[in-house]
């Protein structure tokens, strides 16, 4: 029964107690009207929430849910009954016994009048305008406006305002409803846009001429409800009736934010967010959003094997594969091994596995260290974001220890700014001290200062004391050191005390870790190594490279004479050291399971085909398998995907979190790791924001993120722009 | 009667001026026709053109493509590109004077030369794509010299 999600979560939500969130006793509720519908609703309530309740929808330019209501665009106007003006649903609390008229002949007749105001001074571009087919001003005016013009004067223009390689403006079509503006400054923390003059002279912009430079700043594009903020990569290239859409999930950051993948003829013409209330909101960062050019270029697009010059040259599947089925069977035991880079699905790391298996080997490692002594990988609850990433919101006290989950993971960032901003979340950071949007408390960097605060030294361990609900969040970076094992020690040590002095119930936990790349987790839920120390130290004759990028092994490693098969979608880091090159699919292009540093399991699905000759990973290493006469029992995704569910079944409870625990337990066995700490101080690799925006494969590859980095670095005019429109 | 002894002493013209039984036997497989007529006059690749008033017009001028040019032997595979344009222009009734008698005025930018159509061969013209390519792949670098 535990095996369907939807019965899972209803059994656990029941049993959640959820100390923060307020309850409203029934007769608390006000009954009131709409279009004479009798509702019940919360005190506080605004007109506009009442009326969505009953599916009525009020037009709104300015209102938007997750940001405050501004009520200046004035389109949400309604009667009340025996009220002598209109009223702005938007920002009006509803009292006992309003009767709402939302489509009485004044509230039409206020909407209409609005309408005409907000055209007088709007460009009649739409059939140049990017927005046209997803244009709220165009379809409310179709739905609300008048239908015939009384406008004989002349239109306000507003010069364009260049604020980086992501965004197009084109401010005269702005209707100035600030939806951009407290954007910036409610969620992604940059008080960087504003309005300046009143009246006809208003305008949105930047103050002075500067960047808009947010690692979330292409969510203006979504919310601009006109064309006045569009995508500046995605300019005049596609129209939104032509393009298919495919929900999928982001796997360039280790949240695993739920996207929307829009198509056109076999090309991805861009990537928007799809709304998930427990991982991304409706929110997506840049990366995310603007690295689809890179799924376009530097592709491996046909096996390749070294020809006796040393070339890579290109060649069929039939040579490629029987060549290394070949060298797979000239070799015994642990002369072959494996490294799984970060953006490696479930499925074929499973099958990886299972073919390395049969072939007596178990060396498969991740690129991503993560210490191995005490309880090392064995317990998931070492290695998850166990809070989850909307645990944020419940937390009182939260402490950061050698991360910047700004840059590392920009949603969770904004999930707690959110909660800084309105549950009063106190934040400390151990590490560098980085512009993270919010206030915290900067202990130090040294890694010592764990220690001390578990040992109750430092003033700060008062605070983590008294603390209801503590949450620590222990970067992966941190990790990658030489004392990551001490460091993980530590923080386990630290999270037990601090759960022990706040007394919290045991469905809370407080030790987390924040993994930077997609495929660790499932890496670690499969039995991979983290690290490739193993392999270091005993290197193997034949290297299977699933995708791995980051260039932790390298020839010099090998023996010589070793043989290296590279399998990936992108030319980067692995690749040119290869002797045999299989192309696979990148993830918008195979149906793959990803799951994120919470632990939750999710599924991409196909939006292209995967370019070339290349081919979905598991069914690359299937053929492969076969040809090695060690053939994989699985011939289709569900059965890779029943495989899957042997090994772990919460690999294929999609969008499901599978609980970890045994926190106790891991904290004891991780003080048997015998590792001092050392003085270095705790840095994390993404220190600003153009560290931000090339971090792996996919996004070297992308030239809209080099373009990101120059900007950033040498400023937005550095950025040549076709000046069309 | 008298017009069927037309008939055969005509033939019998025919097969006399092919060459005998052998060689209408060939011509007829190669041209499948065994029109005699004045020979107008021969190009420099050494076709021959031939005129008959009697025949209807449109059939009244032929030619005889020669066995090999530039170097193709061409007894079977004919083309009608062999004709060169001075020709082409009298054999389609396009002028009544033929090239032999008035030569064209001759221009550099004129081929000097027939070339064979290359279609289905290995040479023939294959059209390209101009548009950008959705997809760039990767070009693997020069091994490095280690």
């Amino acid at each position: 029964m535990l095996l369907f999600p939807a019965v899972r979560r209803a059994l656990t939500s029941a049993t959640k107690n959820n100390v923060r969130a307020t309850s409203t006793a029934a007769s608390n509720l006000l009954e009131v009207f709409v279009d004479g519908k009798p509702v019940m609703v919360e005190p506080g309530t605004t007109v506009l929430q009442a009326c969505e309740k009953v599916g009525v929808q009020i037009p709104r330019f300015c209102y938007h849910e997750r940001l405050s209501v501004a009520g200046n665009c004035r389109m949400c106007l309604v009667e009340i009954e025996k009220a002598p003006k209109p009223v702005a649903a938007c920002a009006m609390p509803v009292m006992k016994g309003w009767n709402i008229l939302t489509n009485s002949e004044k509230s039409r007749k206020a909407r209409e009048g609005v309408m005409e105001f907000l055209l007088a001074n709007h460009p009649l571009d739409c059939p140049i305008c990017d927005q046209g087919g997803e244009c709220d001003l165009q379809d409310q005016s179709m739905m609300f406006g008048s239908d015939r013009s009384r406008f004989t004067e002349g239109k306000r223009a507003v010069e364009d305002k260049n604020i980086g390689p992501l965004v197009k403006t084109i401010m005269t079509r702005c209707i100035q409803c600030t939806r951009c503006i407290r954007f910036a400054s409610e969620v992604a923390g940059v008080d960087d846009l504003g309005t300046t003059g009143r009246g006809n002279e208003m305008q949105v912009g930047t103050y002075i001429e500067k960047m808009f430079m947010s690692e979330l700043s292409g969510n203006v594009i979504d919310l601009c409800p006109v064309g006045a903020l569009t995508s500046k990569p995605y300019a005049f290239t596609a129209r939104p009736w032509e393009t298919r859409k495919t929900e999928s999930v982001d796997v360039l950051d280790a949240l695993g934010s739920n996207i929307v993948v829009s198509t056109r003829g076999g090309e991805v013409m861009r990537i928007l967010p799809k709304m998930h209330e427990d991982i991304n909101e409706e929110w997506i960062s840049d990366k995310t959003r603007f690295a689809y050019d890179g799924l376009k270029r530097q592709r491996l697009t046909q096996p390749m094997i070294k020809d006796d010059n040393g070339y890579l040259v290109e060649a069929s599947w039939e040579d490629v594969l029987t060549k290394v089925a070949g060298v797979l069977q000239s070799v015994q035991g642990n002369d072959v091994a494996a490294i799984a880079g970060g953006l490696v699905d479930a499925e074929a790391l499973v099958a990886l596995k299972d073919l390395l298996n049969r072939l007596n080997s178990d060396n498969l490692c991740t690129e991503e260290v993560f210490p191995n002594s005490g309880a090392g990988t064995d317990l998931r609850s070492n290695y998850l974001l166990n809070s989850r990433i909307g645990g944020v919101e419940e937390a009182d006290v939260l402490l950061l220890i050698g991360t910047n989950p700004r840059y590392e993971a920009p949603l969770f960032n904004a999930r707690i700014r959110k909660s800084w901003l309105h549950n009063d979340l106190q934040v400390a950071v151990v590490g560098s001290p980085v512009d993270l949007t919010y206030t915290f408390d900067h202990l130090g960097d040294s890694p010592q200062i764990i220690k001390d605060l578990s040992t109750g030294k430092h003033p700060f361990s008062k605070v983590l004391n008294q603390a209801k609900k503590p949450m620590i969040v222990l970067g992966s970076s941190a990790l990658q050191r030489k004392d990551g094992a001490a460091i993980h020690a530590a923080v386990s040590t630290l999270a037990q005390n601090a759960r022990s002095s706040s007394g919290v119930s045991e469905n809370w936990k407080v030790l987390n870790i924040l993994h930077r790349v997609a495929s660790q987790v499932a890496a670690l839920d499969l039995g991979y190594k983290p690290g490739v120390d193993a392999i270091r130290k005993n290197p193997p004759k034949v290297l299977f490279l699933l995708g791995a990028d980051a260039g932790c092994i390298t020839r010099q490693d090998l023996p010589k004479g070793s043989f290296i098969i590279y399998q990936g979608h992108h030319g980067d880091a692995g690749a040119p050291m290869a002797d045999v090159i299989f192309p696979g699919a990148a993830y918008t292009e195979k149906s793959a399971t990803y799951v994120n540093t919470e632990g939750r399991a999710q599924k991409t699905y196909v939006a292209v085909s995967p370019p070339g000759m290349a081919r979905e990973d598991w069914k690359i290493i299937r053929a492969l398998s076969e040809l090695a006469g060690v053939t994989l029992p699985y011939d289709t995704i569900d059965a890779v995907r029943s495989r899957l569910h042997e090994v772990s079944p919460n690999l294929v409870r999609y969008d499901d979190v599978e609980e970890a625990n045994y926190f106790k337990q891991a904290a004891e066995l991780s003080q048997l790791a015998n590792q001092q700490l050392l003085a270095d101080p705790l840095v994390p690799p993404q220190l600003s924001i153009k560290d931000f925006y090339m971090t792996d494969p996919i996004t070297r590859a992308s030239q809209t993120m080099a373009k990101c980095v120059k900007a950033v670095t040498e400023g937005a005019q550095a950025i040549e722009e076709p000046s069309i429109c | 009667m008298a017009e069927y002894v037309q008939l055969v002493r005509r033939a019998l013209q025919q097969i006399r001026g092919h060459g005998g039984i052998t060689g209408s036997f060939w011509q007829f497989l190669r041209s499948a026709d065994l029109k005699t007529g004045t020979l107008v006059g021969i190009d420099k690749y050494g076709n021959k053109y031939f005129e008959d008033k009697r025949y209807f017009f449109g059939r009244h001028r032929w030619v005889e493509y020669t066995i090999e040019m530039n170097g193709k032997y061409t007894y079977w595979d004919v083309d009608g590109s062999m004709v060169p344009p001075e020709w082409h222009r009298w054999l389609h009734s396009m002028t009544e004077e033929p090239p032999s008698t008035h030569p064209p005025t001759t221009h550099k930018y004129i081929w000097q030369n027939h070339k064979f159509n290359l279609s289905a061969t290995p040479g023939q013209y294959v059209p390209y794509s101009t548009t950008r390519k959705k997809i760039e792949a990767w070009v693997p670098p020069a091994p490095s010299k280690n």
